[in-house]
Formats: structure tokens, C-alpha cells, sequence
């Protein structure tokens, strides 16, 4: 050990091995106790008989083992919530990567407004979820849609129109309009986190290797394909990590736009959770049906980021 | 004066129940005439003497927030004297009343949060963290005479002994529909057999277009529609003692008829409404019948006084199964509870004691919306020249609501005619009846199908409560 490091670290504060858990512990113990103690106390309600009015697990006699998950599997709401959650997320996060691919290259260019542009571009993510949500739910209502409106004074829907005659579309009450009407919210409310990644990713790749592409005459396509996409793949793959996470968990889209509505055609696994295990007081099959899919996200989350930092590897 | 009682909770000595309820009749009186002379926001003149002193305790109560917006202006102002009166410190939360059994949930698991938890409908899968209120309705009950048996039985549990809530009132369900719009179809009166409804409501929108909203979505009203149209049908979801009976000829039946009742007469946007959905579609004008309380009707005059000029009500329906299943639930039943963490159970007591002794004043700032649990405390709200033959706030003609007057004969409990047990709380917050219809009507299943999945999943959640102790049947 030199002198100078010696004399740096003569007081407490200032040996890095002190310090750098001292600024990790807040983050710790947030994590601990807002994350995880839940997640354990979940569990435990999902192999119990916890009931919302008598949460206490007071001992051996309380627990049943697989009991919640026999039992949530034989309902075929159960099974519906689980088809959707799945569709949902894929096919949204699909259209949110293709879009956000777009955008993210369209905002790196140099246009006059750009700025404004990406306020509005983020604006979606800097609403409150459940006040978006409950926006789309006023523009989708069967009685006073604003779109059904247009629709009726560009001459698309009513009396003999290609929509019609229905004076409205329904939009959350038929099945396909309504699953496409939740989808459609989860895009709007997750494209901007995904293009700002990327964005950042955009820019992070050095000019000298785009100089070199254009040097020696590679096209938009194969630039896209060979250089961005390839050094994008890090990075994509977080921003996808976080995109199907908040797509799998959102209770909120379909809790205020649909109530899973209709015929439970868009619940989804966390809708589901909270109308059986806090609605319906049964709070163990709750815990059951919210914790279907953790070891699946854990999965998900672990491949992720394996594959976001051998990709960060290749490319260094 | 009225003491507390080592062995029951009150304890009567001094004033007689008759005395007691003269004087309250007479300060309810001025009251109700005060309220009319200053519109909302006048509060209590009946003080209904504490059993216990209560003075530098607290009080917090978590509720709905009131359908009637002057409900919500006048409680507050309501509690506030209270409190000051007896010294009490008071304090409100009005919130969604679809979030209220989340946030009680909450405070359950918490083990901490207000002393009173009022919602609209029963939550008897609450009652393990709950209060025994059979003292407080024995009290009740001798200060202000019978509590209505559907009030009971929306808060009263047979397998346990135990009033799991304190019902001190609900709000009627009957009909709300668009006069102009079936005198066309020669019904001047509305609609008073499910068979009529079917033809006229066909009819009128057929030839003017304008549908009819009885939902089939996941929410409460809807649940309730396809309750009373089963009732209607001779049909129940379970009998006197808690044993399934939804699979029956009669349910099958019921939902028959919805199936034919959507395909003639309404749209798809009854399989994805939220509870208010019902109420918009009248008061824009766009339904011919919708079954609600009176608050689309009170919405109306607010926002759309032409639209509002045209809605009347009428009874429930009468169909296969006679007038005597001519039925509705309390579209709300207002029912308070005191959770075991409550930290002052006898303050929150004695204040519902008081909300009970006063609620013409509760009544009458609600426009009507709340009905009483304990009739006697409204003396004359029923009768003929009443408060319902000549609606202070504003109806043309003046007698609009006289069909309310006999609302407690046709009101009966969620479940009836079984009691308002866990499986009928989890049935109606699962959305087990209207999927049921919603699944025939739309052709995903026939009746016969639909209606024995119903049956499966009411077993399931049956069993459950079974388990848990909290309901009996299943012999």
C-alpha cells in the first residue's frame, strides 16, 4: 500500500470499502422492504389459507401446500387471464420495438422542431398511468367517444356507411375491439421509455464507425442491419426487459379501461389477482394467481441480461 | 339517561323509548323542516344522548363517496357537530366506492387504519376483522323500533351468530325509463312484465332507434339486473340455507330471455360498461330503460332537465314466477363496520347511534337517495301526501317518486332468500352472474352451458367460505 493511499483512507469515510456499501445500504434496504418482503409474504399467502379479512399465518395448520394453484388452474377465467397477459405483452411489445426503432432513429436526425417532438413523444410516459388510462377510457365510451364522433362526420359510421349502421363502434364492449383498445394503451404508454433507451443507445454509437460506413458507401438498409441494430442489441434488450415486465404486471390498463371486460376477454393475471383476492376476499388464491408467472419473469429478466451483456462483450 | 351495561353494551334507565322517540320525532321534524328551508348542508338537531362518555376520543371513518353530491356536502358538516357536541375529535375520508374494499383491505393487513368502514354493498368476507355489532343493533332496534329484514340479512350471519355490519339504510331499485318513448308502444306507465319489456323495448328500438341498458359487464349493476330478472323467473342463486341453485330450468330460463332481450333491444356496449355506464346512456338521452336508483334520474335533472322530464320509475317486473318475485336489491346498502383494530369502538358506536336517530336529515339530504334501515326513524316518508308524493327537489309532476313508497316491500338482500354470505360477496366482485348471461347472449355458450359453469364456479367459492367457517349449506 503506498503512503498517499494510506493517507487517503486514514479517516472511515474515505476507504472505499466502508463507503461504497454505506451508499448502496438506502438502496438495500428500499429493496428489502418495498420489494421484497411482499414478494415473500406473497408467497406465503399463495400456499396458505389466508382470506382477506384474516391475513395472519399463525401456523403449520394454515398452509395447503398446491391447493390455490389446483384450484386457480381448474377456473377457466384463470386460464383466459393467463392467454391474455401472455398476448397482450407479445404482441405490444412487438409493435412497441418497431416503433420505437423508427422513432428513436427519426428523433436522432436534425429537423426543425425537434425538440418539441420529443416532449410530445414523451409525454405519454410523464402522465400519471391511471389518469392515461382513464383519458383513453372517455375516448373509447360507447356513448360519447370523440373518435366515434369523427368517425360519424367523416362518414364512416352510422346508417349505411362501411362501419355501420351503429351510431357507435363499442369499442370495450366486443371482444376484439377491446383487446385491441388494451394493447393499444400498453404501446402508447410504453414506446416512449423503449425510444428514449434507444434513443440513448443512437447516440452513443461513435461517429467514426457511421463515417466509416458512409466512407466507404454502405446504404441506409445496410448500416441498419450491420452496424446500428448489431450495437443496439445491448441495449434493446433492456429496454424490452422493462417493456414486457411493466406489459406482464400493469393492473392498471385493464383494471380502469375494460374491468377485463367483457366476459373477463382482456383480464389479465393481475386484474385477476386483485378482483379474486381483494374484491372477492379469497387473498391466497390472489397471491396465486399474482405469482403464476414470477419464475417465468425471473427467467425472462435472467436471459435478458445475459444477453445484454454478451452482446456489450461482442461489441467492446 | 342511557348507561353502559357490564353485561350487554347500552343499558336503559331514565328516559323510556317512548319519550326518547317522541323527542326525536319532534327534533327530527324541525329537522327535516330546517333542511327545507336552507336546502343542503343543515345538519343535526337530534343529539342522540352517549351511553358512554366519549369525550376526548376520536373518530375516523372511511366511506363511499355519496352518488347525491349534497349527501357528501352535508355529512361532514353533520359529523363536525357531533364531534363538537361531545367532544370528539372528527375526521371523513369520502373515497371511489369501488376502491373501498382495497383500502380495507389494506388496513386489515395493516392491522391499523379508521374506525368506521361504511360501503354500499354487504363485505361478509370481512367478517373474521370485523366488530360484533349485535349489541348496537339490539340498541338500535329499541330506540327506533324493527330494523327492515333485508337490512338484517344484509349484515347478520346465521352460521355464526354475528352481525358482521351495522345496515342503517339502502337506496331502492327501481326502473328508470323514458315516458315519451313507450307511450309511443301504447305503455304509458312503462313496462310492468318482463314480456312487456321485451315487446316495447323491441319496438321502440326498432322504430326509433333507441336501445334499451340492462348491462352485462363486470360490475355491480349488472350483477343486480341478473339477480332480480332470475328472482323474477323463479330462479335464485342459492336457497334459505346457503346450498347452490343456480342450475336450474328457472335460471336457464332467465337466461333465455336475456339472450332474446339483447338481441332484439340492445347493443354491445352492455358487455363493457362500468357502473356509471347505465346512468350516462339515460342521461344522454340514448336508453328507454335502464334499471337503477334514482341518482340517474338525479344526475338528469342536474345535467339534462328535458331528458330528466321524461324519466320515470317504475316497479321491478314482473314475470313467470308471479308478483310476488316481482324483486330488487337495495341498489346500495349502506352498511358500516367496525374493524377490530378500530382504536374507539364505542365512539364509533355511539356516532351511528346518532347517524340513526337522525336520518330523516340524512334522508332528505341525499334528495331521497337513502332509504331508512329503521322506517321509524322517517315517520311518514311512506305515506300518502308524504315526502314521495310531492318531491321537494324539484320533480314534475310533483309525485314522481311515489313508486318508491312501497320500496320496502320489493327490496329484498343480496342472495336472498338466502342471507348476504362470502360466496354471494365474492359472486358479485367475480362477475360470476353476468358472464353467465353475457356468454348466452353473445353466443359463446348456450344457456344450459352458461349457467352450469356458473354453477361449477359458485361451488368452488362456496367451499371456500364453507371451510373458512363463514357460511353453512353444503348438506
Amino acid at each position: 500500500m503506498s503512503a498517499t493511499t494510506t493517507r487517503d483512507e486514514r479517516y472511515l469515510m474515505d476507504r472505499d470499502r466502508v463507503l461504497g456499501p454505506l451508499f448502496l445500504l438506502p438502496a438495500v434496504v428500499y429493496i428489502l422492504a418495498l420489494v421484497g418482503l411482499p414478494l415473500v409474504l406473497a408467497v406465503l399467502y399463495a400456499f396458505s389459507d389466508v382470506t382477506v379479512a384474516d391475513p395472519r399465518i399463525s401456523g403449520r395448520d394454515d398452509f395447503v401446500g398446491f391447493d390455490n394453484f389446483r384450484a386457480i388452474w381448474s377456473d377457466n377465467v384463470f386460464r383466459k387471464a393467463l392467454r391474455n397477459t401472455v398476448v397482450f405483452t407479445l404482441i405490444s411489445q412487438v409493435i412497441v420495438l418497431l416503433l420505437a426503432n423508427i422513432l428513436a432513429m427519426v428523433l436522432s436526425a436534425d429537423f426543425h422542431g425537434k425538440r418539441l417532438v420529443r416532449f410530445l413523444v414523451l409525454l405519454p410516459w410523464t402522465t400519471p398511468v391511471a389518469l392515461g388510462v382513464l383519458g383513453w377510457f372517455w375516448m373509447l365510451d360507447s356513448v360519447y367517444s370523440p373518435i366515434d364522433w369523427m368517425m360519424r362526420e367523416v362518414g364512416l359510421l352510422g346508417p349505411d356507411t362501411p362501419f355501420g349502421p351503429a351510431r357507435n363502434m363499442y369499442w370495450l364492449g366486443t371482444t376484439h375491439l377491446a383487446q385491441g383498445a388494451v394493447i393499444l394503451v400498453h404501446v402508447w404508454r410504453t414506446l416512449p421509455l423503449a425510444t428514449v433507451i434507444l434513443l440513448a443507445g443512437l447516440t452513443a454509437i461513435p461517429q467514426d464507425i457511421r463515417d466509416a460506413a458512409d466512407i466507404d458507401g454502405a446504404g441506409f438498409w445496410r448500416q441498419l442491419f450491420y452496424i446500428r441494430l448489431p450495437l443496439l442489441l445491448p441495449i434493446m434488450a433492456v429496454a424490452l426487459l422493462f417493456a414486457i415486465i411493466f406489459a406482464f404486471t400493469d393492473l392498471t390498463i385493464a383494471l380502469v379501461l375494460t374491468r377485463g371486460g367483457p366476459v373477463n376477454d382482456t383480464q389479465v393475471l393481475a386484474s385477476w389477482a386483485y378482483f379474486k383476492g381483494i374484491q372477492g376476499g379469497n387473498l391466497a388464491q390472489g397471491a396465486a394467481i399474482a405469482l403464476f408467472l414470477l419464475p417465468v419473469l425471473v427467467a425472462i429478466a435472467i436471459a435478458m441480461l445475459r444477453l445484454a451483456r454478451r452482446a456489450g462483450e461482442e461489441t467492446a | 339517561m342511557i348507561r353502559r351495561s357490564s353485561a350487554g353494551r347500552f343499558q336503559h334507565s331514565g328516559i323510556s323509548r317512548r319519550s326518547l322517540m317522541q323527542g326525536a320525532g319532534g327534533l327530527s321534524l324541525a329537522t327535516y323542516l330546517g333542511t327545507r328551508a336552507t336546502g343542503t348542508g343543515a345538519a343535526t338537531l337530534v343529539q342522540a344522548t352517549p351511553t358512554t362518555d366519549i369525550s376526548g376520543t376520536s373518530l375516523s371513518i372511511l366511506q363511499w363517496s355519496h352518488f347525491v353530491p349534497s349527501f357528501d356536502e352535508w355529512f361532514p358538516t353533520f359529523l363536525q357537530e357531533w364531534g363538537d357536541a361531545n367532544g370528539v375529535t372528527v375526521q371523513v375520508d369520502m373515497i371511489n366506492t369501488a376502491d373501498v374494499p382495497a383500502t380495507f383491505a389494506g388496513e386489515i393487513s395493516a392491522g391499523s387504519g379508521h374506525d368506521i368502514v361504511e360501503h354500499i354493498a354487504s363485505l361478509p368476507q370481512y367478517e373474521n376483522s370485523v366488530l360484533d355489532m349485535t349489541d348496537l343493533v339490539a340498541e338500535a332496534t329499541a330506540r327506533h323500533g324493527e330494523q327492515l329484514p333485508m337490512a338484517k340479512a344484509n349484515s347478520f350471519n346465521p352460521t355464526t351468530n354475528k352481525y358482521y355490519g351495522f345496515c342503517h339504510g339502502y337506496a331502492p331499485d327501481p326502473a328508470n325509463y323514458r315516458k315519451s318513448l313507450w307511450e309511443t308502444v301504447g305503455l304509458d306507465t312503462g313496462p310492468t312484465t318482463f314480456d312487456e319489456l321485451l315487446e316495447g323495448g323491441t319496438q321502440i328500438w326498432n322504430e326509433q332507434g333507441v336501445q334499451m341498458g340492462i348491462g352485462m359487464s363486470q360490475e355491480i349493476d349488472s350483477q343486480m339486473a341478473a339477480q332480480a330478472m332470475m328472482w323474477a323467473f323463479g330462479a335464485g342463486i342459492q336457497d334459505e340455507n346457503e346450498n347452490v341453485t343456480i342450475n336450474s330450468p328457472e335460471t336457464i330460463e332467465a337466461v333465455n330471455y336475456m339472450k332474446t332481450l339483447f338481441e332484439s333491444a340492445m347493443t354491445p356496449e352492455v358487455f363493457g360498461w362500468n357502473a356509471a355506464s347505465n346512468n350516462q346512456l339515460l342521461v344522454a338521452g340514448q336508453a328507454s330503460y335502464i334499471l337503477n336508483s334514482i341518482s340517474a334520474y338525479r344526475t338528469a335533472q342536474e345535467q339534462q332537465p328535458d331528458v330528466a322530464a321524461d324519466i320515470f320509475l317504475s316497479l321491478p317486473l314482473e314475470g313467470p314466477a308471479g308478483p310476488d318475485r316481482a324483486l330488487a336489491h337495495g341498489h346500495a346498502v349502506f352498511t358500516a363496520m367496525i374493524p377490530t383494530y378500530a382504536e374507539n369502538p364505542d365512539t364509533a358506536m355511539e356516532f351511528l347511534l346518532h347517524l340513526t336517530a337522525n336520518y330523516q336529515a340524512a334522508v332528505d339530504n341525499s334528495k331521497f337517495y337513502n332509504f331508512p334501515a329503521f322506517p321509524d326513524t322517517f315517520p311518514g316518508l311512506t305515506d300518502d301526501g308524504g315526502p314521495l308524493d310531492n318531491d321537494p327537489y324539484g320533480s314534475e309532476p310533483p309525485d314522481k317518486l311515489a313508486t318508491l313508497k312501497t320500496a320496502n316491500d320489493w327490496t329484498v338482500n343480496l342472495g336472498w332468500p338466502g342471507p348476504a354470505n362470502a360466496m354471494i360477496g365474492e359472486c358479485f366482485n367475480t362477475f360470476v352472474l353476468s358472464d353467465m348471461m353475457a356468454k348466452a347472449a353473445r353466443g359463446d355458450m348456450s344457456p344450459e352451458d352458461a349457467v352450469a359453469e356458473a354453477e361449477t364456479t359458485l361451488n368452488a367459492i362456496a367451499e371456500n367460505w364453507r371451510a373458512e367457517g363463514l357460511m353453512g349449506g353444503g348438506q
